[in-house]
């Protein structure tokens, strides 16, 4: 009875995994193909791996492209994560004046289609010449990451008993010194979760890289579809460079799979 | 949404809370005020004239409401648009629900390697959507992808790849969106499945229930709040589908694939109409904003039961 308990749910559990993921190994295999092991009409499973893919990104400029996905990643979470912090941190112990219109307000940011406001930024950055500047992504990619933030930190900070700032509070304690000695740590695996997801959807984003970015200020978003060329598509190349940008996502995603519900809900979802 | 703030008590109002209250509250204001309202003025400013980097004719000289008159009364390329997202979203979404709900029934247990098993099948959600998009474009490449081949092999396709007919071609980017995004649903639905007594349905079980009696009585109305919210988000997040389509389509053949972002994306930056695009994000703009209303109203209508714990 047990076994045939094992093999029904076994079966089903090794199908789905299937799904899931026979599309992104093949991609991984592709990258270590030969062109003529990628282009055949005899699809190949076992074949002479390589790494001559993976060395010739690097001649496409994919160091740069790389480099400037980690700048912006990074810029953008410390931002989006201070500013988003301090915000949540007043949303959840004061009452702030006309707070409801403000929260909605950054709400609205990130509910709307991107390429809505992909103009409009494209428009001020353009007037300040900032349009292919590192900058002009990282603030597109806080701004809609601050939603996020704010509002998973807000929940944290609200499950945070206040009787311990309090008392700091009466101790003599400044506000800024209990929000950062006390609100802060205890909310620290929390704010390290925000921060991964902040990153990680930086780190995906393509509109706003796509209209905002250029030349050498690309993502790696933006540089891995420019991989399809009039004379056809690197498909070893193109492997490659997905691989590479995917593989900080499974990791991330392994270690903070209790967090991935609330971080993907907005935080309007408890794991 | 109460923010729950306490009103009285040590942190009440004083001349240092007003002022770390700006310290908290300053950033973000100025932030919105750069990544917000500037640009969203800029582009109502732009909206109103006539303007576009390709022509000569129309440097910028101001129409007033014509844009909007043009988009709303004449284009039927944005209708088109709107009635291929809102085919999209009615097809994905409700198909995206049902698997997702039902792998997270079938999946609420405790097994070994529960954590690898759910990291694997969180890949096709998590990583980048760009990504999805060239995975399944190398998968149904013409007479070379895996599954053309396969296709081809059991006799279809043979003549013509998926993406140039209308019909396959939107049929495949809702089957890859579904592929994509059933995982954030199961997610979801897992977390609640998780939350829900056992109690309950230990009873429910001594007295004979059935599996589908405890599903409809027990386990769905405690998921009803999870379960607007998965669906509201999955919504909101199919209505600005772009990078799958951008990558495989380009909202082609023809239209056949041409969904709101899609378009948005065309008037503004490859054929750089900026007046009339600038209209176009607007009035998005303006629907998201009811969207968001509507969402902010449901989430935190169930907020307090969840701040009182």
């Amino acid at each position: 009875m047990l076994r045939r308990n094992w093999v029904t749910f076994l079966v089903p559990l090794v199908l789905l995994l299937g799904v899931a993921l026979i599309p992104y190994i093949w991609i991984l295999l592709a990258s270590f193909k030969e062109r003529v092991d990628l282009i055949t009409p005899d699809p190949k499973w076992v074949f002479e791996p390589t790494v001559v893919n993976y060395v010739e990104i690097f001649g496409r400029g994919f160091d740069v492209f790389l480099l400037n996905s980690i700048i912006i990643g990074f810029s953008s979470t410390a931002l989006t994560v201070i500013v988003g912090t301090m915000a949540a941190y007043g949303f959840s112990r004061f009452k702030i004046p006309a707070g409801n219109h403000l929260f909605f307000l950054i709400l609205a940011t990130r509910l709307g289609p991107p390429v809505a406001y992909a103009l409009p930024m494209y428009l001020v950055f353009d007037a300040f010449g900032l349009v292919n500047s590192h900058f002009a992504v990282i603030l597109a990619h806080a701004t809609f990451n601050l939603v996020l933030v704010v509002w998973m930190m807000r929940s944290f900070f609200n499950d945070v008993p206040r009787e311990i700032e309090e008392a700091a509070y009466l101790d003599g304690c400044g506000h800024f010194r209990v929000f950062w000695r006390f609100a802060i740590p205890m909310t620290y695996p929390g704010l390290v979760a925000v921060m991964i997801f902040v990153f990680i959807f930086s780190w995906n984003e393509l509109l706003f890289a796509l209209i905002l970015s250029g030349g050498e200020t690309r993502t790696l978003p933006v540089m891995i579809p420019s991989l399809v060329l009039h004379t056809g598509t690197l498909w070893g190349q193109v492997a490659a460079a997905s691989i590479i940008q995917s593989i900080p996502v499974l990791i991330f995603i392994f270690f903070i799979q209790k967090k991935l519900v609330q971080g993907l809900t907005f935080g309007a979802v408890k794991g | 949404m109460s923010n729950g703030a306490s009103s009285g008590g040590v942190l009440a109002d004083s001349a240092s809370t007003r002022t770390f209250l700006w310290v908290c509250m300053g950033p973000v204001l100025v932030f919105l005020l750069i990544v917000a309202i500037a640009p969203m003025t800029l582009a109502i400013v732009d909206s109103l004239r006539e303007l576009s980097l390709t022509s000569l004719t129309k440097r910028g000289q101001f129409i007033g409401l014509d844009n909007y008159r043009d988009l709303i009364a004449t284009d039927s390329k944005f209708y088109a648009a709107i009635a291929h997202t809102a085919i999209f979203m009615a097809v994905v979404v409700p198909v995206e629900f049902v698997l997702g709900l039902m792998i997270a029934l079938w999946l609420n247990r405790e097994f070994a390697g529960r954590r690898l098993v759910l990291t694997i099948i969180m890949i096709p959600t998590m990583i980048a959507p760009v990504v999805v998009g060239m995975i399944w474009r190398f998968f149904l490449m013409p007479s070379f992808g895996v599954l053309t081949v396969y296709l081809n092999r059991i006799g279809l396709f043979e003549d013509t790849s998926v993406f140039s007919g209308p019909v396959t071609a939107f049929g495949a980017l809702m089957i890859i969106d579904i592929w994509e995004w059933t995982p954030f649903i199961m997610l979801i639905m897992l977390a609640g499945l998780s939350a829900v007594p056992r109690a309950p349905i230990e009873a429910a079980t001594l007295d004979g229930a059935s599996r589908w009696q405890i599903l409809r009585h027990i386990e769905l109305p405690m998921l009803v709040p999870l379960i607007i919210i998965a669906l509201m988000l999955r919504a909101i997040d199919a209505s600005k589908i772009f990078d799958t389509i951008h990558v495989l389509t380009g909202g082609g053949p023809g239209n056949a694939t041409e969904v709101i972002a899609t378009f948005a994306y065309r008037t503004n930056f490859l054929t750089w109409n900026l007046g009339y695009g600038a209209a176009v994000c607007l009035v998005l703009a303006f629907a998201s904003l009811v969207m968001a209303a509507l969402f902010y109203k449901i989430v935190s209508g169930k907020a307090p039961t969840q701040e009182a714990a």
